[in-house]
């Protein structure tokens, strides 16, 4: 028996009842599956829209154990419900980082297979799977098959990216890198609009990490006002006397939580003009360098305990899409006019440059090209924003990111090729049904 | 340390809360299904550098257990059994004989072996974990009740043997816990705690070496008034 849930994503955005198994055994999951009712995975519901729901949903929350570690091959092995967060407290210490992270550590490591999430170095080192070295799938009844390059690699290469639409996965083993310092090096740039943080993202291509935080309010002349952070992991001479007397510091982990549901009308066009207006004068020089903590590198909003509940009961959506790398610029400067002239004001939109894609990965979202990632409150003006971004987007050769979406057109999704007949989630049956 | 019912959520955070904080490295789990304790232990091995043992303890069935060649001082007791959950508990004698088995008839005889072996030794700590439903019989799970009723006397008076003897009895009784136990159960948020804020209240009573504690707090209070209303009308309640 499992217990009827209201379940939701974390942009509170689409809500659903389903009926939630939980996982305890990695070894030996006892599931009864039925062709009539597919079901899907989930882990800690970080991702957006209505991936990782449905009617029947697997929680791998409970498989929290790490299972090997290997300092000297820098490998490590753990179950699929083990958090990001919880591998940090492990390994930095350690003098060790995750590989490739997204802009939370509050993701399971299941799920950072599942959306095969790409982080701030994926023009260096592509996408989480670049590290994955085996996992354990469970894809049937009874059923667990090893997945390596190695064996059965069809289906170890078809899951990474594939939204659990594979099977669930119930342990992995990936490699880790070495850090000298938890601190990253940081240099802020400045850029009042497009043409130039197009400029000094292609100029950054040597650095691990870039990202732009970019103003999509701005119009005209300042489109595309942004401002780049690049960073590279800091070496303990670049570390200040405080910092240098802890230079493996874990994260804290006590959070300050919204404490609640913020009126809906709190965030609208002008406090959003406000912020970024703030934002971007915050920084008075063109060019600011610094050494930061990683937990304010990667996760500036993980202090900030739910912080999803700023956008109001209704939610919100993210749309993230990419642009094949020759049509980036056109097709960016006509969404974000799109948007500046809708006047539904996006808080931080999030710029990043991709690099290569590895094909052998044919259901990752990452292709070679800008990618832009923005958050929306939810309304009923958004749809047909974002069925003009869409087109745009479509119009250029571009795609959107599973792990986000929740109403573009299917034509943007459907590059996942995965079919089961035990797994389906709302989003995969939105998508076949509009295919 | 010594963890019955190694399987439990409590056990899990627990065990590896002891293992953040004291120096302890050595511990036995006891299962009644070892197999489902092979990752935890891996767990415990790579986090926190501990020896871990796993012994099959099927309480329906006690084997032998040679406790006195273990080297422990703390022991954490979590076995337990709610039963199937049918409508009248009256019905089902075979699910009731394993819920008084489990949670007290033969959980009671696997500790008397550890308490006198922690006897001989003359030093440590025996937490019990029992439950509020041992406080009154209700017609919902009075056998699952009065078994942890048992237990709960049975804790309270092994604290009294001991006394002077240098080993202490704590004895914990959890209300609503979100645990694989009650993962089919409604249960109101308010008045329901994660294992692992459990785990933390259960080690600052260890270290404070109390005597019975709640958790979480509000439970003392539900229970007093739950305890305090007159028979004839308890009676007539639906609880």
């Amino acid at each position: 028996m499992a217990v009827r849930k209201n379940i939701t994503n974390w942009g509170n955005y689409p809500k659903t009842s389903s009926e939630i198994t939980h996982l305890h055994d990695a070894n030996a999951p006892d599931l009864k599956l039925s062709h009539d009712k597919k079901v899907i995975a989930r882990g800690n519901g970080r991702c957006y829209g209505d991936a990782s729901l449905g009617e029947s949903v697997i929680s791998t929350l409970e498989l929290s154990n790490f299972i090997e570690f290997d300092a000297k091959s820098k490998t490590i092995t753990c179950e699929a419900g083990v958090l990001l967060s919880d591998l940090l407290e492990f390994l930095v210490p350690k003098g060790f980082f995750i590989p490739v992270t997204p802009g939370t550590k509050f993701i399971t490591v299941g799920g950072a297979i599942a959306a095969d999430v790409h982080g701030k170095n994926h023009h260096k080192d592509g996408c989480f799977s670049s590290f994955v070295e085996s996992f354990m799938l469970f894809v049937g009844p009874g059923e667990i098959i090893q997945c390596s390059p190695t064996e059965n690699d069809q289906l170890f290469y078809r899951t990474f990216g594939a939204m659990g639409l594979t099977g669930v996965v119930l342990s992995a083993t990936f490699k880790v890198i070495a850090i000298e310092t938890s601190f990253i090096y940081q240099e802020s740039i400045k850029a009042s609009n497009l043409d130039e943080i197009f400029a000094l993202f292609e100029d950054s291509a040597e650095w691990k990490y870039t990202v732009a935080w970019i103003d999509c309010l701005q119009k005209g002349k300042s489109l595309g006002r942004s401002i780049i952070m690049r960073g590279e992991s800091a070496s303990l001479d670049k570390l200040n006397k405080k910092q240098a007397k802890n230079p493996l510091k874990v994260h804290d982990d006590r959070i300050k939580n919204i404490p609640f549901f913020f009126p809906s009308f709190v965030l609208n066009t002008l406090s959003v003009k406000l912020f970024n207006w703030a934002y971007y004068l915050k920084q008075f020089r063109k060019k600011e360098t610094s050494v930061v903590h990683y937990d304010q590198f990667f996760y500036p909003l993980d202090s900030i305990g739910e912080w999803n509940k700023i956008y109001g009961k209704p939610g919100f959506i993210q749309y993230q899409f990419v642009l094949p790398l020759e049509n980036s610029k056109a097709g960016m400067r006509a969404i974000l006019e799109e948007i500046a002239n809708s006047g539904l004001g996006s808080f931080l939109a999030v710029l990043k440059l991709f690099g290569k894609n590895d094909s052998r990965f044919y259901n990752s979202f990452p292709i070679e090209g800008y990618t832009l990632a923005l958050d929306f409150k939810y309304s009923k003006k958004l749809s047909g924003l974002v069925e003009r971004m869409d087109q745009i987007v479509l119009d250029n050769g571009g795609r959107i990111y599973r792990a986000k979406d929740c109403m573009s057109r299917a034509e943007l999704t459907n590059y996942i090729k995965a079919e089961s007949d035990w797994f389906g989630s709302l989003q995969s049956e939105r998508i076949t049904m509009k295919s | 340390m010594i963890v019955l019912g190694a399987n439990s959520d409590i056990s899990k955070k627990f065990t590896e809360l002891v293992l953040q904080k004291e120096d302890i490295r050595k511990v036995y789990l006891l299962s009644s299904s070892p197999d489902k304790t092979i990752n935890f232990r891996s767990h415990l091995k790579v986090k926190y550098n501990a020896d871990v043992e796993i012994i099959k303890l099927n309480l329906l069935d006690p084997p032998k257990i040679d406790f006195s060649s273990m080297e422990y001082s703390l022991v954490f007791c979590a076995s337990g059994y709610m039963g199937a959950q049918q409508e009248a508990v009256i019905t089902n004698n075979e699910d009731n004989a394993k819920i008084t088995a489990i949670n007290y008839s033969n959980l009671i005889l696997v500790l008397n072996e550890i308490a006198q072996d922690m006897e001989r030794k003359g030093e440590g700590t025996i937490i019990g974990v029992s439950s509020v439903a041992g406080e009154r019989g209700r017609k919902s799970n009075f056998i699952y009740g009065s078994a942890k009723a048992g237990f709960t006397a049975y804790l309270s008076g092994l604290r009294n043997y001991f006394n002077k003897k240098g080993i202490h009895v704590l004895t914990v009784k959890p209300g609503f816990m979100y645990t694989k136990m009650t993962e089919d159960l409604e249960l109101p948020k308010a008045l329901t705690i994660t294992p692992e804020k459990a785990a933390k209240l259960i080690y600052r009573g260890y270290i404070k070496k109390r005597n019975v504690i709640y958790i979480a707090w509000m439970w003392k209070w539900i229970m007093l008034i739950i305890k305090s209303i007159p028979e004839f009308i308890f009676k007539r309640l639906s609880l």
